[in-house]
């Protein structure tokens, strides 16, 4: 279903953007569809939709600048648009509210031309100073956004920051429906740019001081209530810029991460679209009806049980591959996790442009396990302490890890702790172990820069310390011939994956149920509880109608 | 009912889990943590496992068995802190009254308009989660019902004829408060105290669904169920049997704390 | 009776001073910031970021100047601002307040009528199959945990019978509040029938009840004019005492429920540090409860001269 009126418009230049969003694109065959995902039919305008925001029982915040978490991503959706977008029916980042963008010979400056029927939902038109100002507002002295990290690299941002300058110099309006970026250095901007963190907002009504519980965007609908720890509610926008868009008059989000009521709620019809847990998954997919509504996501995370590289067992390589070849994967994601999950052959997901398909994983090998330990010299056996949450994909899974590490001579103990606990033992560099999911899509290079020894502990969590490494990213990073850079990335990935500094487990196989009645629900492998909800309508037997 | 049968049937329930829980390595046929196996995730019930086994393959009637002792051990500890402490608070509040009956009721007051919660939450986050910080936020901590119970009903029975005798026979304070005035209220109390125990179990089982209670992979009846919610629809068995089990043990304490009622009551016998 | 007010004025003063203190103390020291907690979510916000939010919020001041400075807004009426939502604390607490009243207004309206007629008959007529089944009924309630009572009312009145919502607030009607009110009414309703029993048991086997009794009085109606005296001082702790703690009691079925109650912004504050937001809601679940309590003291009063405040 290709929807976009924004679609990408190849100019007569030679197009960067354009190129690495279709390498992205061509490495992801592997992704399963349902039928229905993307059975045709005319879209019916009408009824309401009703969503879930699925991973916590409130919202952080209604500022999308303010917020990194997925499920007020989800809800910004709704409300916000960015100046790219991910487009799920070709995986890649395309232009969204600009009509072409051109690209200089450095590959260091875009113009973008807006499309001229962007409205706010005050009423307003979307102009080039709004990008500007939203921009600036994210880099502004004494600015604590998320999107801060995103919008760096543009020249100036630094200055700006850090108040040596007026404004940030890489922004530059041409006239009022057009505007240029620059970066410092070489950048994919749409990676950068398509987020919700990074969403254009109208002034006015942010500065109004009433922007927190009325939020006012450009996105498909407009904010109509917020029952904070509950529901989140908006109707259509009439001025919305795609053409007949949205076809939903209504929305409502329920904001639960309870996927036992979740599970009922689906069940009664209550909710038209959701997540599924593991145990949904095998229930829904043996059961003949709710079956044909699912839609399998390769999604773009990899989890893993990180290691402490500057802690004993884990400076030795060896140690690091034992464990990696004393597991079981597939037992675990068979029996576990119900087979909601990928087996990992690398730190990049199955959907990214970096993702080797000819990679072997490692293999279920507890004598080369042995054999490894006993090189390293443990073979009076090894111990060590993971920390976990208390989730399947953490301690559920360290437990069932336990017995193969126990027969290879490791001993392992959990610690369970708070999620929030977890991160900051790791970032101290406290926590020997430890399971994670890390975000590793769309861009790959910023992915593998969880192991770029100039990065901080935050992100280089492990503590992987090679100039190698380093120096195969920057290569990467410089490279502005597609192919090339895929072979280089490949080649970063390889590396880590032979080093082994965390255990690779599996990339998350995200499934939505959807109601029979409806249609045009997308798979976004960034995160699938992000529904472009401007496409979803609802056919004559919704219950809303 | 015949008057007993409560106490019959109740005690019958716990000792029941009692043996259950002291001959758990005798009768479990397997270890409930080291046993798992994912070969043999979710089997249902059956000749090899009796009551079928969980999503890592552990046996379920294994876990029941070492879960009796760590669910008798939190409800038993945790009610016999909270008793101690309310009934002496409440007590000697309600009778000496004055400025320690002012620093009781404000100390109750504390520990009440406080959710338990907060308290759990912080020593999970301060010792980590598991049975210290378990015992010590539900039995430090919900000692605030048995020792306004037992103030309200020395309040009540404070100004009574025996009470007044027995302080102009010249008995102390103690002797009052404990030989006097506690066998004439505990009525009320056993029947709090023992359901109490049944509400602690209970109560580590909403912690386990706010992911606060016992850590796995040990065993706890309320960790058991409440991680097996949704795996109601695919394994019911998982669910089903460490519900039943904690079901009986809170029926089994109150059934118990309604017959020992009927014992010590005082003044029971004249009714017939 | 003014006496008493002034006095539950100053007691309530002093608890909550000692709870600001305590929990502010408490979630400053424990492991875990609100910085790291953004990092929790599989997206990473850098370091950079997070540094600068702390900086914002002043999170790297020391403690005593962070708690003054939290104390000095407090001493205004002034909550602060929530470190998640960056909304006044207020604000957030206003819905939320009104919601889990209701939920617990419900809840234990529920339990009144449910629990407290079947106490007494149970022991109007003790040892009959009434008390009985009565009693079993009360046990089973309590034997359920809050999270699986209210998932089989779910099944049964949403999923089978299509009766109600599965979950959710709704526009604030009754509809939506039915299902979390009865699951969060059902433990008070079992242990306000068994209160009740014990108490109509004692007030029977009371003195002065065998005195009337054995003057020929009628013993229904005895036990009816004598229970506002005796058995109610207990019934009422019960209630008092269940009523109040259920604004911070009813987290599980908030969660469960999707209901935007105190309780769980308790809980999702707690995990994200996010202090503030932390101590409003408690500081309205404590307020809350010492409220309640006044009151049933005051009840006290008029019920049972007996009992003498000072």
């Amino acid at each position: 279903m290709t929807h976009s009126p924004a679609s990408l418009v190849l100019s007569r230049r030679r197009m960067l953007a354009a190129m690495l969003a279709s390498t992205a694109a061509a490495a992801v065959g592997a992704i399963p569809f349902a039928a229905r995902a993307q059975e045709a039919g005319t879209p019916r305008p009408g009824g309401t939709l009703q969503m879930v925001a699925p991973f916590g029982s409130a919202l952080q915040s209604l500022d999308p600048h303010a917020t990194y978490e997925s499920q007020d991503m989800a809800v910004s959706k709704a409300f916000h648009r960015s100046l790219y977008n991910w487009d799920s029916a070709t995986n890649s980042v395309v232009l969204e509210l600009a009509s072409e963008v051109k690209v200089s010979d450095d590959g260091k400056t875009f113009t973008y031309k807006l499309l001229d029927n962007i409205y706010f939902h005050n009423g307003r038109q979307l102009v080039a100073d709004d990008v500007i100002w939203s921009y600036s507002r994210i880099l502004a002295p004494g600015s604590s956004l998320s999107a801060i990290s995103n919008l760096q690299n543009i020249k100036g941002a630094q200055d700006y920051l850090d108040g040596k300058a007026d404004t940030v110099t890489g922004l530059a309006k041409i006239d009022d429906l057009t505007f240029s970026i620059t970066f410092d250095s070489f950048a994919d901007p749409g990676f950068l740019l398509f987020e919700a963190v990074t969403a254009i907002l109208p002034r006015e009504a942010v500065e109004s001081g009433t922007f927190l519980s009325n939020p006012v965007g450009c996105g498909p609908f407009t904010f109509v209530e917020h029952i904070e720890g509950s529901r989140i509610s908006g109707k259509k926008f009439d001025k919305y810029f795609k053409a007949g868009k949205p076809y939903a008059d209504a929305i409502e989000f329920t904001i639960t991460d309870d996927y036992s009521a979740l599970d009922v709620a689906f069940r009664a019809g209550e909710i038209d679209a959701t997540v599924l847990s593991e145990n949904g998954y095998v229930l829904y997919a043996q059961d003949p009806e709710l079956s044909k509504g699912l839609i399998e996501i390769a999604e773009m995370f990899t989890r893993h049980m990180g290691m402490n590289l500057d802690m004993k067992p884990f400076d030795d390589v060896r140690v690091r591959q034992a464990i990696n070849y004393a597991v079981d994967r597939d037992i675990i994601i068979e029996k576990l996790l119900k087979n909601k999950a990928f087996k990992a052959v690398g730190w990049l997901p199955t959907p990214s442009s970096g993702f080797d398909p000819d990679r072997k994983p490692y293999a279920f090998d507890p004598e080369k396990a042995k054999a490894l330990l006993a090189e390293a010299g443990l073979t009076d056996g090894v111990s060590f302490e993971a920390w976990v949450t208390d989730a399947t994909s953490s301690l559920g899974v360290l437990q069932a890890m336990t017995p193969f590490l126990a027969a290879v001579g490791i001993t392992v103990t959990p610690k369970v702790v708070e999620a929030g606990v977890l991160v900051e033992a790791i970032n101290k560099g406290e926590a020997p172990a430890w399971f994670r999911s890390n975000g590793t899509g769309p861009d790959p290079i910023s992915a593998l820069r969880s192991f770029d020894s100039r990065r901080p502990r935050s992100t280089n969590r492990a503590g992987f310390k090679d100039t190698a490494f380093d120096a195969i990213l920057d290569e990467a990073m410089a490279t502005l011939d597609p192919a090339k850079r895929v072979e280089l990335v490949r080649k970063a990935d390889a590396y880590i994956f032979d080093q082994a500094p965390v255990w690779f487990h599996n990339y998350n196989k995200a499934v939505l149920a959807t109601q029979p009645w409806v249609h045009g629900v997308d798979a976004n492998v960034t995160e699938a509880a992000i529904i472009e909800v401007d496409q979803v309508w609802l056919d004559e037997n919704a219950p809303s109608r | 009912m015949k008057a007993g049968a409560n106490l019959y049937v109740g005690g019958g329930i716990i000792l029941l889990i009692f043996l259950l829980a002291v001959f758990a390595p005798l009768i479990a046929p397997y270890d409930p943590v080291t046993s798992a196996n994912l070969m043999y995730a979710e089997e249902p019930p059956g000749a090899q496992f009796w009551l079928g086994t969980d999503e890592q393959g552990r046996d379920i009637f294994s876990r029941i068995a070492y879960g009796a002792r760590i669910s008798l051990f939190i409800g038993l500890a945790v009610q016999v802190m909270n008793t101690a402490i309310g009934v002496s608070l409440g007590l000697s509040a309600g009778y000496i009254g004055g400025w320690w009956d002012e620093i009781v009721q404000g100390l109750t007051n504390l520990m009440l308009s406080i959710p338990t919660i907060v308290f759990a939450l912080a020593l999970m986050a301060i010792l980590g989660p598991g049975l210290p910080s378990l015992l010590i936020a539900l039995g430090m901590t919900d000692w605030a019902y048995s020792c306004r119970i037992s103030r309200a009903q020395v309040l009540t029975q404070k100004s009574l004829n025996y009470v007044q005798s027995a302080r102009t026979m010249g008995f102390g304070p103690l002797h009052v408060m404990f030989r006097e005035l506690l066998p004439n209220i505990s009525g009320p109390l056993i029947v709090v105290a023992t359901m109490g125990v049944g509400s602690a179990i209970m109560a580590e089982a909403s912690l386990s669904f706010l992911g606060l209670g016992v850590v796995p992979p040990n065993p706890s009846w309320g960790g058991m169920l409440s991680s097996a919610r949704e795996q109601l629809m695919v394994a019911p068995w998982v669910a089903v049997f460490p519900g039943l089990a904690l079901f009986a043990a809170v029926l089994g304490f109150n059934l118990l704390g309604d017959g020992l009622r009927d014992l010590l009551d005082p003044h029971g016998k004249g009714r017939k | 009776m003014l006496n008493v007010l002034l006095r539950r004025l100053f007691q309530a003063a002093l608890t909550v001073l000692v709870v600001v203190t305590l929990v502010f103390v408490l979630f400053s020291v424990i492991p875990g910031t609100y910085a790291s907690s953004l990092q929790a979510d599989k997206r990473d916000v850098s370091a950079e970021v997070l540094e600068r939010i702390e900086a914002e919020l002043g999170l790297n001041d020391p403690l005593p100047q962070r708690f003054g400075r939290y104390m000095a807004g407090l001493a205004q009426g002034d909550l602060g601002v929530s470190y998640a939502t960056k909304r006044p604390v207020a604000d957030m607490l206003s819905g939320r307040v009104w919601a889990s009243f209701r939920l617990a207004c419900a809840a234990i309206l529920f339990a009144v009528c449910i629990g407290l007629p079947l106490g007494f008959f149970a022991a109007m007529r003790r040892g009959s199959w009434l008390d009985t089944a009565t009693m079993t009924l009360a046990v089973s309630g309590l034997s359920i945990p809050a999270f699986w009572a209210g998932l089989v009312l779910m099944y049964v009145f949403s999923l089978k019978l299509h009766w109600l919502p599965t979950f959710g607030y709704g526009s604030g009607g009754l509809k939506h509040l039915i299902l979390p009110a009865i699951t969060l009414g059902i433990a008070p309703m079992a242990l306000l029938a068994r209160t009740t029993r014990a108490a109509v048991l004692e007030t029977l086997n009371s003195d002065f009840i065998r005195t009337a009794r054995s003057k020929g009085m009628s013993e229904r109606r005895l036990v009816l004019r004598h229970l506002a005296r005796n058995a109610f001082v207990l019934v009422l702790t019960t209630i008092g005492l269940q009523f109040g703690s259920m604004l911070g009691g009813s987290v599980v079925i908030e969660k469960l429920f999707a209901w935007p109650g105190v309780g769980s912004l308790l809980i999702d504050s707690v995990g994200l540090r996010d202090i503030p937001a932390v101590q409003g809601a408690i500081l309205v679940i404590v307020l809350f409860f010492l409220l309640i309590n006044t009151l049933v003291d005051l009840a006290y009063l008029v019920v049972d001269p007996r009992i003498r405040y000072r």
